[in-house]
């Protein structure tokens, strides 16, 4: 089932080869340890991809293991993942392990959590993992340029008894803000992207490469692992011809269902894992669209059924995936929370807040800020905390966006229930870590504050967490 | 559609600082604007109430346009008009762009930076004077110090 998705790393490497690390091992070391613990290696440093098609030269880019994305990490539920991060970047860099539920000192966040791992120096990070899904690794120092410039990787974690499917794969998008001459543009941090969605790109990327025409046969069963690794993009994958299942989100198991109206959504960091039954027949072509920004919609790129039929009706086989281990909040015993989330254009930027009094548009524009939750608008990774929970409390959390933007709201640390969106309950209270909010929207979610430690909680979007959009919660 | 957008709208900034052509009785202004922001559809309606044949773009290339356009980071609007060889950007009163295509200045365009409440296609009540700056004056470059075109 595997044989694809080592064909896919291969592929990647060999595309990679020109990245002056394009040496360094992709694939777990130390074998003669116990199954369980499962060791690799990241190597942080410049290198060399090709993003875009044949014409375009290579784009100088910061990168995991020489390759975008870096080196999938996969593991089995319930293994030990000890992972060795080697800094040859000019800066300091940490690796946020998103969505996994792992021990605090573990999460990857500069001074928070840890001390960043400077220029030169090797941190090892070791955990168990709980739960089985689709996550993704990345930077938590300067962010919005660390993973904007390619430092993000995927981070499977098999289910002991996966569903039955023919292949399973993952694909994660990306898009980049190139020059005419495919180096990434420098404006990294730019007060405009920053009050409005962020540092949208001009070249869409799946698994580090402009998306080529993808071969699938009449019948066959495919898993896709979608990872919105983008620093703001947000995707709509319409799957047209085709009834893609949605079966997790952010890596959780949800009651298998059709995508409303076979459409994908997919806000910065989230993640979903969709079944598709190709059920057309062989020669066949379908196109694969993102609509999600009105009059810019573009095709991702088309699904070509070969000459061969695999099988001539669908797999019968279940689709459910096994729970995953999160404890199951106590609504009836809930403390319940409200929090604001403000700024940007449009809004009520003049409302902000920082060091306590509300600041002008130009003022927020002079400290770099643009955003603010429950009226402050942070600055770095350590601060005062927003809520303090009680180790053990289920806790209601109701967001507010009082903005004219979308923003995918991350917790670190837990996975947590969304129970309804402007007070409408949801169908299947999903599991999530990063719930998309639409402008003006509430969004209730609920979860077991069972994690202690300082935990992040801010905008997916790698702009308006830098902007302010951020803060802490405490659980102890 | 292909998944490579910026590079031929790159193409359309650079030819922003081109010599005036012919004057037109009803302007014409290409609107670029960030797909989700909708104080610029404003802004856009606006122009076309005052007589303006208007054409929206949407585009994620705002900050490079505004940049090849010669706006420094903090004069830039949050949207760019094209008008006659010239640059409008954010939300400037007619009154100015019909001046500026009458006088036909030697500069590049001009720019209300912010969003100020009160201007044309935004919300709120306006609590000071707009203060217009001129776009490419100083150096060839428009990083010298900025002119003021016109106070509103």
């Amino acid at each position: 089932m595997h044989k694809y998705t080592h064909t896919r790393i291969s592929r990647r490497a060999f595309l990679a080869a020109g990245a002056s690390l394009a040496a360094t091992t992709a694939v777990p070391v130390g074998n003669a340890i116990a199954a369980e613990t499962r060791n690799f290696r990241l190597v942080v440093a410049e290198g060399r991809t090709r993003l875009a098609g044949a014409k375009y030269p290579d784009t100088p880019v910061w990168a995991y293991n020489g390759a975008v994305p870096g080196t999938e990490i996969r593991v089995r539920q319930g293994d030990r993942l000890r992972v060795s991060v080697d800094n040859r970047l000019g800066e300091e860099t940490t690796v946020h392990w998103h969505g996994l539920r792992v021990p605090n000192p573990m999460d990857g966040v500069p001074h928070l959590t840890q001390i960043p791992i400077a220029s030169g120096k090797t941190f090892t990070y070791e955990f168990d993992v709980p739960d089985a899904g689709t996550y993704w690794y990345h930077p938590h120092q300067r962010s919005f340029e660390q993973v904007g410039r390619g430092l993000y990787g995927p981070l499977i974690v098999e289910e002991k008894e996966p569903i039955r499917v023919d292949r399973d794969l993952t694909w994660v998008l990306d898009d980049w803000r190139l020059m005419p001459d495919a180096r990434i543009s420098n404006d990294f941090g730019n007060f405009h992207d920053m009050s409005h969605n962020g540092r949208v790109g001009n070249l869409m990327t799946l698994n580090g490469r402009e998306p080529e025409n993808f071969g699938v046969r009449s019948g066959e069963r495919i898993r896709l692992r979608l990872i919105n690794a983008a620093n703001a993009r947000i995707f709509s994958l319409n799957f047209t011809g085709h009834r893609p299942m949605v079966i997790a989100y952010d890596g959780q198991p949800v009651t298998p269902h059709e995508a409303p109206e076979s459409r994908v959504v997919l806000g910065p960091a989230m993640r979903a894992d969709i079944v598709l039954d190709m059920t057309n027949r062989a020669g066949d072509r379908f196109t694969v669209t993102d609509t999600f920004y009105r009059g810019m919609e573009y095709d991702v790129l088309d699904l070509v059924y070969g000459p061969k039929q695999l099988r001539d009706r669908p797999l019968q086989a279940s689709l459910a995936l096994p729970s995953n281990t999160m404890p199951e909040p106590d609504l009836a015993a809930a403390k319940r929370s409200d929090v604001q989330f403000g700024g940007g254009m449009m809004g009520g930027m003049m409302r902000g807040m920082m060091g306590g009094r509300g600041m002008s548009m130009r003022e927020m524009m002079r400290n770099g800020k643009a955003w603010a939750i429950n009226g402050v608008a942070a600055t770095g990774h350590v601060m005062d905390p927003l809520l303090k929970l009680a180790r053990g409390q289920t806790c209601i959390l109701a967001l507010n966006n009082d903005t004219a933007w979308h923003h995918p709201i991350h917790l670190h640390g837990h996975s947590f229930r969304v129970l309804s969106r402007n007070g409408r309950p949801t169908r299947y209270r999903e599991w999530q870590d990063t719930v998309l909010m639409a402008p003006r929207e509430r969004v209730d979610i609920a979860f077991v504050a069972d994690n202690p430690g300082d935990w992040m909680f801010h905008c997916h979007i790698l702009e308006h967490q830098a902007g302010g959009m951020t803060g802490v919660i405490r659980v102890a | 559609m292909r998944k490579l957008f910026s590079l031929a709208v790159l193409a359309i900034g650079l030819a922003v600082a081109m010599p005036a052509t012919a004057q037109q009785t009803m302007p014409e202004i290409t609107i670029y604007k960030n797909p989700q922001c909708g104080c610029c559809e404003n802004y856009a309606d606006y122009l076309a109430r005052n007589g303006f044949v208007v054409t929206v773009k949407p585009t994620h290339d705002l900050v490079a346009l505004s940049r090849t356009a010669g706006i420094t980071e903090e004069f830039q609007g949050c949207h760019l008009g094209m008008v006659d060889d010239y640059v409008v950007s954010g939300h400037v009163p007619v009154n100015t762009v019909k001046r500026l295509l009458s006088e036909r200045p030697p500069i590049k365009g001009v720019t209300l930076p912010g969003m100020p409440m009160g201007s044309p296609g935004m919300n709120g009540e306006k609590t000071e004077p707009f203060t217009i700056y001129e776009i490419g004056t100083g150096t060839a470059t428009g990083t010298g110090a900025p002119k003021v075109f016109a106070v509103e």
